[in-house]
C-alpha cells in the first residue's frame, strides 16, 4: 500500500493534527447542537486563541528556552490564555451576530449571512490590526524528539497537543454529563421549547455553550500556532476541514466530533504518501459530500440530546 | 463600597444599556478606520486609535447615535406611520402605467448614456471609470443577477458560485484556442457562449442533483467545497488549463539550444463581428464592451422578470415560503430547485465568458471563494429576489470603493463588507431595494409563519 | 413594473455615485512647472498584501532615483522635471488591468518600472502594449513574458531560463547532489521556474522529484493546509534526496523548513528569490534556517561606490535598508531616465521604447550594466547565491558560474 512505507511516523503525526481538528470541531458540534446552526465564524475564534496565545507567550517566554516545570506551567498558561481569547470573542459574536437574530425569529439564511459577514469582519479587522506576518509563538518547551514508537520519532509538539486536547475532551465530557450546565445543554439540543418550559434560561445555556466552544477552539488555535505560526487567515483552512470532521462523525454529536477530528487528521496524513499533494483537498471534500449523501448523520448519528 | 442603588439601577436600565452599545460601535468605527498595526507592535493600530482624541470624536459620534435612537424609541410610531404614508404616496404616484414606463425608459436612457456621462464628468479619469463601469459594475451585475435567481427567488445559499463563472471562462478560452490543449477548430468568442453556458449548466445540475437534497447549511457547505474544487482543478490539470500560470498558448521549437516561437496565443481574443456586411471587433476599449453587456443585460433581466411572474416563478415563491406545503400541493421540489441552479450557473458561466473576451488573461486565483462572496453580498446588499435592488447594490458597492480607493486602503474592503453583512441581516434583511413579496416573506417569518427560505427543515425553531 | 422606491432611490444614487467619483480617482496630468515640463515614471507593484515589503523595496527606489535626478546629481540638470506616481496591483492578475489603466490615461506617465510579479505583467502587458508605453520590470521572472511579442516590454533581472539551470549547476557542481526533491507552491512563478530547474538538473544527471505542495492560508496568497507540511516532511525524510529546491514565497518555505528539520531531515535546503527575505529567517527561527542557500538574479550586497553612495540615501528616504531588487529598481529608473536625457525636453513614449531598444543602449548602474535584448531580455544572466549565517542574515556567496568553476 502507498503509506506503509512511513506508516507509523504519517499515523502519529496525523493524530497530533487531528487532536487539533477534534478540539475545532468541538466548537462547531456544540453550536450545531443548540441552535441547529452552523458557526461559520467559528474559524475566527480558533485564529483569537491563537493570538490570544501569541500575546502570552510573548510576555512569559520571549526568548528564554524554559525546562521541565517551568514548560508545563506555561503551556498551561498559554493555552488558557488562547482559550480565553476564543471564548471571549464566542461570546461577543453569539451577543452581536446571532442574538438579535434571534429575537425577531430570523430564516435561517440571516444566520449563515451573519456569520460569514462576521467572519470576514474578524479576520481582517485582526489583519490591520496585528500585521499580516505570519509570528512565530516563542514556544516553552524545546522541540525534539522524545522517544521512538514502532520506528517513527514522537516530538514534544505531539505530545503537547496530545495532552491538552486529552484533558480539555475529558473537561468537557464530564461538563456536558454531569454538570447542571451540561443539561441545560443537552435539554436545549433535545428541545429547545419544552425545555424553557421546564424553567431552563435558553438564552443563558446558548450564550455559556458559544463559550465553552470557544474556549475549546481557542485553545486549539494556540496549539496549531505553536508549530504553524500565528496569523490572521489560520482559521479558513482549519475551520473548514473541522467542519468536515464534525460532519463525519455526527454533526451535534460530542463523541462524533472527536472521533471524526482525529479520522480526519490521520486519513489526511496518510493519504498525502498515496495522493499528489495538490489533489487533497479534493479529496477532503469529496469525502464531505459522499459522506453527506450516504450518510448525512455520520458516524456516530447526530443526537446531542442522547447521551453526550 | 456600596453602590448607590439609584446608580445600580441607572446602569442596569434599557437607556444605558443602548448608550453602552453605541458607544460601543463607536469604538469599532474608530478602531476599523484607525491605524494599523503589525505583527511586531501589534497594540500599535489599538493605541493609536484608542489612545488618541479622535476617540473621543467616536464616542460623541455613538452618543448621538444613542440621543436619535432614544428619539425614535419615543416616537417610534409616529415616525413609522409617516415614512408609510410617504412611501403609500409615492407608491399610488408610480402605479399607474404611464408613471411607470417613462419612469422604466428613463432608466434605460441613463444606462445608455453613463460612458458618455463618464466622459462629461470625470474627463481626466475616464478610462479608469469606464472600466470600473464595464470590469467591476457589468459584469458583476450580470453575476448578482445570476445569484439573485438562487439565492433571492429559490432561496438556496450557493457560496461557490463563481465556479461557474471559471467553467464559462476556461470554456471560452479553449474554444478561442488559448488554452495548451487546442480545440478541434478555432471559434469566435460570440459562438463559445452557448458552449459555456451548456458546460456550467451541466456543471450546475452535476453539483445541484445530489446536493439540493441535503439540509441548508449542508447545501452551502457543500457549495463552497465545489467552489474550492474548480479552483484547484483548474491550478492543478496544468496541461489544460495552464495551470497556476494561467491561460495562453505557447509553441516553442528549440533548435541548438535557442528557441523560437511556433504558434502563439496568450490571449482569449476580443469579441468580433463579421457577418452580413456588419464588421465590428471589440478593443481593449471599454466602451463597446459596455454597450455590449448592456444589450445582454437588459435581454437577460427581461428574462428573468417574466421567469418570476410565470409559473416556475410561483413554484419558487411557494417553496420558498413553505416547502412542506408546496410539495404538498405536488410541486416537484427539487426539480425546481435544480432549474434555479442552473439557471443560476448558467447566468454566471454567460458572464465568465464576457469577462474571459474583456481581459484576456486570467489565471486560478482569481476565481476564489471571497469572490463568490462578494457576489453574495451585492445581492444580499441590493435585496435577495429583487432584480432593481440586485442591480443597484452591485452599482454602489463596487463604485464606492473604487472612489474611496485613496481615502481607504484596499485590502480593509472586507472589514466593511463583513460589517454591513451582519449590519444588513440585523436591521435590513430585506436589504435596499426589496422585493416586495420578499419583505412580506421576512416580515411572515419574524412572526413564527412560514421559513422565507428553502434553507430548513420546516419547523426547526432556531 | 418598476417600483417607487427605484426612481426614488436609483438615479439619485446613481447620479451621487458618479458624483462620489469625483472626490476618487487620483491621477495627476500633465503640468508644467515654470517652462519645463514634467513627465512622470510610475511604479507598479504589490503595495499591500503578503509580498507589500519586496513592493516597497522597489518602489522608493524609484522614488530615490527621481529624487536624485530632479536634484541634478545623477544627470547634471534636465531639461524637464521629474514627478513619481505608484499603483497598488497587489502581486495579482486580478487588480493590474486596472492598476495598468489608471497609469495609461495619466497622459504625464512616460514610462513605468514593474510591474513586479510575473501574473500581473502577464494580465497587464496587453494593455501598456496597446499604449506603447515602456514598461520596465525589476523582478518579473518569468520567461514567457519576453516571448509574447511585447515591444514595450523590458526586464533588468535575468529570467527563470537562467536561474532554474543556474540553481541545477550548484546543486551539481558545489552540492556535489546526486537527489534532489523539487517543490513548488502551485503559484505561477515558482511553477515555471521549478520546471527550469527540473530540465536542467536531469540534464544534469540528477535524480528528481517533483511535488507541488501548495502555498498554504497561514501565507496569504495560499488556499493549502499546513497540516500537511509534517507529512510532506516524513515523505522526505524517509527519500532522503541530497538537497530540497523549494520554488516559492519566505512564508511557506519557512513552515516547510521547520516541518522538514523537525521530521529529522538533514539535507541541504535551496530556495529561490521569493524567499530572499529577513522574514524567512524570523519565521523559520534562525537555527532552522542557518545553512540554507536562496538564489536570486538580484544582486544585494554591493561592493560598488554607487551602492555605498545608494544605500544611505535609501535608508533616509525609506526608513529601512534597501531590500530584494532595491537595486535593481534604481538602475532601472536610471537606465529611463538616461534615455529621457538624449531625447531632450519633449519625451514620449514611443520615444522611450525606441531608446530602450536602441543597439548599442547601456547604462552602468550599481548593481549591473544595463542592456536589453531584442525581445527585452536582460543582457545577461548573472544569478547569485545567498546563504543565511549563523547570525540570522542573508550574506551573498557569489555568482553561481563563478561558485560553480
Amino acid at each position: 500500500m502507498c503509506f506503509t512505507q512511513n506508516f507509523w511516523s504519517l499515523l502519529i503525526s496525523g493524530l497530533a493534527n487531528g487532536f487539533v481538528y477534534a478540539l475545532i470541531a468541538l466548537g462547531y458540534t456544540l453550536v450545531y447542537g443548540v441552535l441547529q446552526l452552523i458557526n461559520f465564524a467559528h474559524s475566527e475564534v480558533f485564529m483569537s486563541g491563537g493570538f490570544g496565545g501569541l500575546f502570552v507567550m510573548d510576555q512569559l517566554v520571549g526568548s528564554r528556552q524554559p525546562h521541565g516545570a517551568a514548560s508545563v506551567l506555561l503551556l498551561v498558561v498559554g493555552t488558557l490564555g488562547g482559550a480565553a481569547a476564543g471564548g471571549t470573542v464566542a461570546f461577543i459574536l453569539e451577543r452581536v451576530a446571532y442574538r438579535p437574530l434571534r429575537r425577531r425569529n430570523a430564516p435561517k439564511l440571516a444566520y449563515l449571512i451573519s456569520a460569514i459577514g462576521a467572519s470576514y469582519f474578524l479576520f481582517n479587522i485582526a489583519g490591520k490590526e496585528f500585521g499580516r506576518q505570519s509570528a512565530n509563538i516563542p514556544t516553552p518547551y524545546t522541540n525534539g524528539t522524545l522517544f521512538h514508537v514502532f520506528g517513527a520519532q514522537v516530538q514534544t509538539y505531539y505530545l503537547v497537543v496530545a495532552g491538552v486536547a486529552l484533558v480539555m475532551m475529558l473537561l468537557l465530557d464530564r461538563l456536558v454529563a454531569s454538570t447542571r450546565l451540561g443539561q441545560g445543554i443537552r435539554a436545549v439540543a433535545q428541545d429547545a421549547d419544552t425545555a424553557s418550559l421546564m424553567g431552563v434560561n435558553i438564552n443563558r445555556v446558548i450564550s455559556q455553550t458559544f463559550v465553552i466552544g470557544g474556549l475549546l477552539g481557542g485553545a486549539a488555535g494556540f496549539l496549531y500556532g505553536l508549530n504553524s505560526g500565528v496569523v490572521f487567515t489560520m482559521g479558513f483552512t482549519p475551520g473548514l476541514k473541522a467542519f468536515t470532521a464534525a460532519v463525519l462523525g455526527g454533526i451535534g454529536n460530542i463523541r462524533g466530533a472527536m472521533l471524526g477530528g482525529l479520522l480526519l487528521g490521520v486519513v489526511e496524513s496518510l493519504g498525502v504518501s498515496c495522493i499528489p499533494f495538490s489533489w487533497q483537498d479534493v479529496i477532503a471534500f469529496g469525502i464531505l459530500v459522499l459522506v453527506l449523501m450516504v450518510r448525512p448523520t455520520g458516524l456516530l448519528g447526530e443526537r446531542l440530546g442522547r447521551s453526550a | 463600597m456600596a453602590v448607590p442603588a439609584g446608580v445600580a439601577r441607572l446602569l442596569r436600565s434599557q437607556d444605558f444599556r443602548r448608550l453602552a452599545s453605541c458607544w460601543a460601535i463607536g469604538l469599532v468605527v474608530d478602531v476599523m478606520t484607525g491605524a494599523a498595526g503589525s505583527n511586531t507592535a501589534p497594540t500599535a493600530g489599538l493605541a493609536a486609535d484608542l489612545g488618541h482624541p479622535r476617540v473621543l470624536v467616536f464616542l460623541a459620534l455613538g452618543t448621538v447615535l444613542w440621543l436619535g435612537l432614544t428619539a425614535y424609541g419615543r416616537r417610534r410610531e409616529q415616525v413609522r406611520a409617516r415614512i408609510q404614508l410617504v412611501s403609500t404616496n409615492a407608491s399610488r404616484l408610480m402605479a399607474p402605467p404611464r408613471v411607470r414606463y417613462p419612469a422604466l425608459v428613463g432608466v434605460l436612457v441613463l444606462a445608455i448614456l453613463a460612458p458618455q456621462l463618464v466622459n462629461v464628468l470625470l474627463p481626466a479619469t475616464k478610462v479608469f471609470w469606464q472600466q470600473v463601469l464595464v470590469d467591476d459594475v457589468g459584469i458583476f451585475v450580470l453575476l448578482a443577477i445570476g445569484l439573485n435567481v438562487v439565492v433571492g427567488f429559490a432561496g438556496l445559499l450557493d457560496l461557490g458560485y463563481i465556479a461557474f463563472y471559471a467553467i464559462g471562462a476556461y470554456v471560452s478560452a479553449y474554444w478561442t484556442g488559448a488554452l495548451p490543449v487546442q480545440p478541434p477548430f478555432h471559434l469566435n468568442p460570440f459562438w463559445t457562449f452557448p458552449m459555456a453556458v451548456a458546460a456550467a449548466i451541466v456543471a450546475g445540475v452535476i453539483l445541484g442533483a445530489p446536493t439540493l437534497r441535503l439540509r441548508g447549511d449542508y447545501l452551502a457547505i457543500v457549495t463552497l467545497g465545489f467552489g474550492e474544487i474548480i479552483q484547484i482543478v483548474a491550478r492543478n490539470l496544468t496541461s489544460v488549463t495552464g495551470g497556476p500560470q494561467g491561460v495562453g498558448y505557447l509553441k516553442t521549437r528549440t533548435v541548438n539550444g535557442q528557441s523560437t516561437v511556433v504558434a502563439r496565443q496568450l490571449t482569449v481574443p476580443h469579441f468580433s463581428i463579421h457577418l452580413l456586411g456588419i464588421n465590428f471587433d471589440w478593443t481593449l476599449d471599454n466602451v463597446p464592451y459596455y454597450y455590449l453587456l448592456l444589450v445582454l443585460a437588459v435581454g437577460i433581466i427581461v428574462a428573468f422578470r417574466l421567469l418570476e411572474n410565470s409559473r416556475v416563478g410561483r413554484a419558487w415563491t411557494a417553496i420558498r415560503e413553505d416547502e412542506v406545503a408546496a410539495e404538498a400541493c405536488g410541486i416537484n421540489t427539487l426539480k425546481y430547485k435544480i432549474m434555479a441552479f442552473a439557471i443560476g450557473a448558467s447566468t454566471s458561466g454567460f458572464a465568465g465568458v464576457l469577462f474571459a473576451s474583456k481581459n484576456g488573461f486570467f489565471d486560478p486565483p482569481i476565481f476564489s471563494v471571497q469572490l463568490s462572496i462578494l457576489v453574495l453580498v451585492f445581492v444580499i446588499f441590493g435585496g435577495m429576489g429583487s432584480i432593481v435592488g440586485v442591480i443597484v447594490g452591485t452599482a454602489v458597492l463596487q463604485v464606492l470603493p473604487q472612489s474611496l480607493r485613496h481615502q481607504f486602503p484596499q485590502q480593509d474592503l472586507f472589514i466593511y463588507v463583513g460589517a454591513l453583512l451582519v449590519v444588513m441581516m440585523i436591521f435590513r434583511p430585506q436589504g435596499l431595494i426589496p422585493s416586495r413579496r420578499r419583505s412580506r416573506e421576512l416580515g411572515l417569518a419574524e412572526e413564527g409563519v412560514g421559513g422565507a427560505d428553502a434553507m430548513g427543515a420546516p419547523g426547526t425553531a432556531p | 413594473m418598476l417600483e417607487s422606491r427605484v426612481l426614488k432611490l436609483a438615479v439619485p444614487l446613481a447620479v451621487g455615485a458618479l458624483a462620489l467619483t469625483a472626490c476618487g480617482g487620483g491621477s495627476k496630468g500633465g503640468t508644467t512647472a515654470g517652462s519645463k515640463p514634467t513627465y512622470t515614471i510610475a511604479y507598479e507593484g504589490p503595495l499591500s498584501g503578503g509580498n507589500q515589503q519586496l513592493g516597497l523595496n522597489m518602489k522608493f527606489a524609484v522614488q530615490l532615483a527621481i529624487n536624485q535626478a530632479n536634484a541634478g546629481t545623477t544627470f547634471g540638470t534636465l531639461p524637464f522635471k521629474l514627478a513619481f506616481t505608484s499603483e497598488d496591483d497587489q502581486g495579482s492578475a486580478t487588480a493590474s488591468p486596472a492598476a495598468a489603466q489608471a497609469l495609461i490615461q495619466n497622459t504625464s506617465v512616460v514610462a513605468v518600472v514593474g510591474p513586479a510579479f510575473s501574473g500581473a505583467t502577464k494580465a497587464a502587458e496587453p494593455y501598456f502594449s496597446a499604449a506603447n508605453l515602456a514598461t520596465v520590470s525589476p523582478s518579473a521572472t518569468a520567461p514567457g513574458l519576453a516571448q509574447s511579442g511585447w515591444t514595450n516590454f523590458f526586464r533588468v533581472v535575468a529570467d527563470d531560463n537562467s536561474q532554474g539551470p543556474a540553481d541545477a549547476t550548484y546543486v551539481k557542481k558545489v552540492l556535489h547532489g546526486t537527489s534532489v526533491y523539487s517543490i513548488d507552491d502551485a503559484s505561477s512563478y515558482a511553477a515555471g521556474l521549478a520546471g527550469t530547474f527540473d530540465s536542467a538538473a536531469q540534464a544534469d544527471g540528477i535524480a528528481v522529484t517533483h511535488k507541488t505542495v501548495p502555498g498554504t492560508t497561514q501565507c496569504q496568497a495560499g488556499t493549502g493546509n499546513v497540516q500537511e507540511y509534517s507529512a510532506v516532511a516524513i515523505t522526505v525524510k524517509t527519500a532522503n534526496p541530497s538537497a530540497v529546491f523549494y520554488a516559492g514565497y519566505y512564508c511557506d518555505f519557512a513552515l516547510l523548513a521547520k516541518a522538514l528539520r523537525s521530521a529529522g531531515y538533514t539535507g541541504q535546503l535551496v530556495s529561490d528569490d521569493g524567499s530572499d527575505d529577513p522574514h524567512y529567517v524570523s519565521q523559520a527561527g534562525v537555527s532552522i534556517a542557518t545553512g540554507t542557500v536562496i538564489s536570486c538574479a538580484c544582486q544585494e550586497t554591493i561592493n560598488s561606490a554607487g551602492y555605498q553612495a545608494f544605500a544611505p540615501q535609501f535608508q533616509a528616504l525609506a526608513g529601512f535598508a534597501p531590500g530584494t531588487y532595491s537595486a535593481e529598481s534604481y538602475d532601472a529608473t536610471n537606465a529611463i531616465l538616461s534615455v529621457m536625457k538624449g531625447l531632450g525636453a519633449s519625451v514620449t513614449r514611443a520615444a522611450i521604447v525606441a531608446g530602450l531598444h536602441a543597439s548599442g543602449f547601456s547604462y552602468a548602474g550599481i548593481s549591473k550594466t544595463v542592456q536589453f535584448q531584442a525581445d527585452g531580455n536582460y543582457g545577461g544572466s548573472a544569478v547569485y547565491m545567498y546563504k543565511v549565517g549563523s547570525d540570522g542574515k542573508i550574506n551573498e556567496l557569489g555568482l553561481i558560474s563563478t561558485l560553480a568553476g
